[in-house]
């Protein structure tokens, strides 16, 4: 018997989970909400440490899809939770029952807006880690004008309990420096400024970039995070922050400013959650059944997740994570969900 | 004249009434008499003391202003309207103002006119040597009417009697209810009465029905009217011709007593206080120590009503309702310096427990000073601002007067889009202005006024106020209404406008110079603490957003606004509860289901559109909008 | 060795040893924020008064805990209370009530 899997959400975990529950021979149905797979990773451009093209990792993840249904444009409507399986309505009128059902809803990007004080949306001359991206894919934005001193600050709706992000974020060290190697490279001639509380580059290579940034782009980093912008006649910014090494305010006339928004739990996927009634944690992402040695189960049997919506993660932990709960849809559905008899005990046992 | 003769008299005279007891004493005024006196003499000594705390200059402005007749007429009113008709919480809550002017109002027409009887009737025995204390009281215990000789002038007054008993008793009966279920007369919280308040209180209670009780039983001898009249056929009904007026007059008098002896340690000092209070009030005198002097009348003058209770923004968060004003009152009162420390320090200062306050007590003036003994001699080191501050655009000496000059305030550079607005609604005005505080200012004062430190703020004051003559401005303009109140009340600018954005930009639009296109957009507009009931501008920002969209109310507005919980007016409440109270105000502010929230002050936008992202409501829902991006358009 | 009760330069170095846990944990008590703050700096970026005289709150931390408290309290002298910085601090500390908490306990006595 080939069991339906649904899977929620098209990034690169929905993607990799679904590719594998294929190969182990499950009936896999993958809905995502926007008009196109990929997720974040189709809006970026290249990935750190090594700038491979965003485009041939997803390319490389969606060819690897071989057979798996899968809806765009398509959203959740209703959820019936039966003795063991889930009975989904999607918006594109199809109902699917599914023995399993993974949620890879990963994140948002932080609305910089919100934090008023950069003057996102302001000022003309600030952009986010996301605009700065698409400038690289489509080399079209009118903020950016051959900036001669540009200024990344770190940690924008991460580590901020001001604006209810206290996790970090993970990823947008990394960004941060492999974005400013790279503006680096379009601007040769401009000077570069990294704003950071605390530097986090604690993956394979990533080092490596920092000291590349430093040797070879001369990228300064100061330590202190920028707490007040302003904006002069002709358009240019003032930033204010402490150099914390230094211990003295200091403040920099800047032609660009690029804020690394960081990550945020999906919005569409906590509307998916309210209809599973799954929990979330204070943090906004949803709980798993043990963060150590279950972390793909929610506490909800049949309901597994990945990637993104339950914290923060590189690219490459999410796909790890995806496989990982392939492998733990695979053993409930050939380990507990058949049993139709002690299906309880073994959940109370096994989940 | 001896009671005898006195009564062959009047009997001689057929007059309406006659002395029935000639010695004018019976024993069960006694406990009455006791409960009185020792109130009395309390009262006495407490005023002189009290008095005697206040500053010379002080006392003096006191007395010379009860002789102005400006202030003696305001006396009156205040008098009349605050203590006896209590028509400040009429206006809010119709039923408590019933309840509570039915009681006040009503025993005081009892006692009035229990003495307008004696004088009338038995004019001796208002002499105090006779009885004068009590008689009045127990009038109708002590008198007999004489059959077939009533006058209309006689049946007038006893109708007066009786009407004004019922008319406490419906009081009364309503404060019984509300004990049990406050919410009917509109209060959801009410406080936790202390011992002496609960001896008072249960006395209170019993007081009124006891005299009715007693005035019937009697009023076979004494006469009466429509009610004690009807209540004293009642018992004829019942008990036939056994009657115990006696221990009903013994029980009425015992309750007075009690209630008498225990007020001055009870709540319903402010009875007596409060008058005290309105006149040192009315003279102008502000308290300089949160406990003596003035400061004492209006510990005193508080009725431990709880009217503060629904009215404290901290009070969306049960736990918190000991931070109110009433308990920091009643804290004061009992000495108690831990927890006075600790509530004064909690208040957000939004002033809505003075504004809603029945006899304008301000709490938040005395936090205000209690926090100054703590605060106010701590060090501190400002020869920094000794050497002359600049503002960055500010034109040097005289060289530009008459110019308008804009003062953003340090929170408002952390909030640019409100910078850019003014900029750019000053450029459609073609308003020329200098920004002081282009590249940052010195602090206006009000936070160091606001956690006490007096002194300190004096000097940050000083440094401010020369940068500014010296500018040779005409106007100043602020944006902050933190700033706006200190630079209007305590600046003393001479020759200089001070005023708010939202008055100036009202002003452009009412003159002419400035057009503002209307849109459909839903407006609610939120009153920002410092602005609304701080500097009682509400008028000019709704009149200025009407033009720019409709404007729709939120369920409380003006002076019954709720603060945003941003306020820097609290020393200790952590970011979590002040969320809490963003989320309720929040939540005031869309009951009509506005498209944009609307304030004129950084700290309110920052608290707002931070409570709208993060309370999880789905994005694209209401927006926060400074005052001055509205009118931008 | 025979220690003379003085040295004869004052030393720069942080001397742990000298650190009055006592006088800490009754700051602490009084203002549990002392104790979260991530040194970013985002308070002296902002600062008022900064702009004209060195100050930092984030300094003054480190200087208690670096049992430096009379440079601490140095610092926050020229403080104006206007609030900026409770409003940047990305860990929320109330740091209003922290500077007056610094200056009530290390300045008495």
């Amino acid at each position: 018997m080939k069991n339906n899997i649904l899977i929620i959400g098209g990034g690169p975990a929905g993607l990799e989970a679904s590719a594998q529950l294929q190969r182990m021979g499950y009936n896999v149905i993958l809905i995502e909400k926007s008009p196109r797979l990929g997720g974040h990773l189709a809006k970026w451009d290249r990935l750190f440490p090594d700038g491979v093209p965003a485009d041939d990792v997803l390319g490389g993840l969606i060819k690897e899809l071989n057979g798996v249904k899968y809806f765009t444009d398509t959203d959740i409507r209703a959820i019936n939770r039966l003795e063991k399986s889930y009975n989904v309505r999607l918006t594109n009128g199809i109902t699917v029952l599914s023995d399993a059902v993974l949620v890879a809803s990963g994140f948002d990007l932080f609305d910089a807006v919100r934090k008023e004080e950069y003057g996102y949306g302001i000022y003309d001359r600030v952009i986010t880690n996301a605009d700065l991206e698409a400038w690289f894919k489509t080399g079209s934005d009118k903020r950016i004008d051959n900036p001669r001193k540009i200024g990344f600050v770190h940690c924008v709706g991460s580590r901020d309990e001001k604006s209810g992000c206290r996790s970090c974020s993970k990823v947008c060290c990394a960004t941060a420096v492999k974005q400013a190697i790279e503006v680096k490279q379009a601007f040769p001639e401009a000077e570069v400024f990294c704003f950071y509380m605390d530097l986090r580059l604690f993956g394979r290579h990533y080092e490596d970039l920092y000291l590349k940034a430093q040797k070879e782009y001369g990228i300064r980093f100061i330590r202190g995070r920028v707490a007040e912008v302003s904006e002069n006649i002709d358009g240019t910014l003032v930033v204010k922050a402490e150099d914390t090494v230094a211990s003295k305010p200091l403040k920099a006339t800047l032609d660009l400013l690029v804020l690394m928004s960081g990550m945020r739990p999906s919005a569409s996927g906590k509307a998916v959650g309210d209809l599973l009634e799954m929990t979330v944690e204070e943090d906004g992402y949803f709980a798993v059944r043990s963060g150590i040695a279950a972390g793909q189960r929610s506490p909800l049997p049949g309901l597994f997740l990945a990637g993104a919506a339950t914290g923060p993660k590189t690219l490459p932990e999410t796909l790890a994570d995806a496989r990982a709960a392939a492998v733990e849809i695979d053993r409930y559905l050939t380990e507990i969900f058949p049993d139709a008899r002690n299906y309880k005990q073994l959940v109370r046992e096994r989940w | 004249m001896t009671p005898l003769n006195l009564i062959l008299a009047a009997q001689a005279a057929d007059p309406e009434v006659i002395d029935r007891i000639p010695s004018g004493y019976s024993h069960f005024v006694i406990p009455f008499t006791i409960g009185m006196t020792f109130m009395l003499c309390w009262i006495g000594v407490g005023c002189v003391r009290l008095l005697a705390a206040i500053p010379r200059a002080d006392r003096l402005k006191f007395w010379k202003s009860l002789f102005i007749p400006k202030t003696v007429v305001r006396n009156l009113k205040d008098l009349f309207g605050d203590c006896l008709l209590h028509v400040k919480i009429w206006q809010r809550k119709p039923l408590l103002g019933y309840m509570h002017s039915a009681i006040a109002f009503g025993w005081f027409m009892l006692i009035v006119l229990g003495h307008i009887e004696v004088a009338l009737f038995v004019p001796a025995r208002l002499n105090v040597a006779r009885g004068g204390l009590f008689y009045p009281i127990f009038y109708r215990y002590f008198v007999w009417m004489n059959p077939g000789h009533t006058t209309l002038r006689g049946s007038f007054f006893f109708f007066l009697m009786d009407f004004f008993l019922l008319y406490v008793l419906t009081g009364i009966a309503m404060a019984v209810f509300k004990r049990f279920r406050s919410i009917v007369l509109g209060m959801r919280h009410t406080t936790k009465p202390s011992l002496a308040d609960r001896v008072a209180l249960y006395s209170l209670w019993l007081i009124f029905p006891l005299r009715l009780l007693a005035e019937s039983f009697t009023a076979d001898l004494s006469g009466g009217s429509f009610l004690t009249v009807g209540v004293n056929h009642f018992w004829h009904f019942l008990f036939g011709d056994k009657l115990w007026f006696t221990p009903c007059w013994w029980a009425y008098s015992i309750c007075l007593g009690l209630f008498f002896a225990a007020m001055p340690f009870s709540r319903y000092m402010h009875i007596l206080t409060e008058v005290l209070w309105i006149l040192l009030r009315n003279a102008g005198i502000k308290p300089s120590h949160p406990r003596k002097g003035v400061a004492e009348a209006e510990i005193y003058a508080c009725s431990s009503c709880g009217l503060c209770l629904d009215a404290c923004p901290m009070n969306v968060q049960k736990k918190n309702l000991k931070y109110s004003s009433v308990y920091f009152i009643r804290f004061l009162r009992r000495h108690n310096e831990k927890k006075i420390n600790a509530i004064a320090d909690k208040c957000l200062m939004c002033d809505k427990c003075h504004a809603l306050c029945p006899v304008c007590v301000d709490a938040p003036a005395l936090r205000r000073a209690q926090r100054a003994t703590g605060n106010n001699a701590l060090p501190y080191n400002y020869s920094y601002l000794e050497t002359g501050v600049s503002g960055a655009d500010v034109p040097s000496k005289g060289s530009e007067r008459g110019g308008v000059l804009y003062f953003a305030g340090c929170m408002t550079h952390l909030t640019p889009r409100i910078i850019k607005a003014v900029d750019k609604v000053f450029k459609a005005a073609g308003i020329e202005y200098s920004f002081a505080d282009r590249d940052g200012g010195v602090c206006c004062g009000r936070p160091l006024m606001l956690a006490g430190r007096l002194e300190a703020a004096a000097k940050v004051i000083e440094a401010n106020k020369k940068m500014i003559e010296e500018s040779g401005c005409e106007t100043l303009v602020l944006s902050c209404p933190i700033c706006y109140k200190v630079f209007k009340e305590e600046y003393g600018l001479r020759g200089i406008k001070v005023i708010h954005y939202t008055q100036f930009i009202n002003d452009l639009i009412a003159s002419g110079k400035l057009k503002v296109e209307k849109t459909g957009e839903r407006i609610v507009y939120h009153d920002p603490c410092e602005l609304g009931r701080g500097c009682g501008v509400y008028i000019e920002p709704r009149a200025a957003l009407g033009q720019a969209g409709n404007l729709v109310k939120a369920r409380k507005e003006y002076d019954e606004s709720v603060c945003c919980g941003g306020s820097l007016g609290s020393l200790t409440l952590d970011t979590r509860d002040r969320a809490k109270i963003a989320e309720s105000s929040l939540d005031n502010l869309l009951a009509n289901d506005p498209d944009t929230i609307v304030t004129a002050c950084p700290l309110c936008l920052k608290t707002f559109s931070e409570a709208v992202s993060n309370s999880g409501r789905p994005p694209g829902g209401v927006a926060v909008k400074d005052f001055a991006e509205v009118i931008a358009g | 060795m025979v220690d003379f009760g003085f040295g004869l330069v004052p030393s720069s170095r942080i001397n742990l040893d000298l650190f009055d846990k006592e006088k800490y944990e009754e700051l602490a008590a009084m203002e549990p924020d002392v104790r979260v703050c991530m040194a970013c700096g985002s308070c002296t970026a902002v600062c008022t008064a900064g702009r004209l005289v060195q100050t930092s709150l984030r300094e003054a931390i480190e200087d208690l805990k670096n049992a430096r408290p009379e440079k601490a309290l140095e610092m926050l002298g020229a403080c104006q209370l206007c609030g900026k910085c409770s409003m940047v601090c990305p860990r929320g500390i109330n740091t209003r009530h922290l500077i007056l908490s610094i200056t009530k306990v290390y300045s008495a006595g």
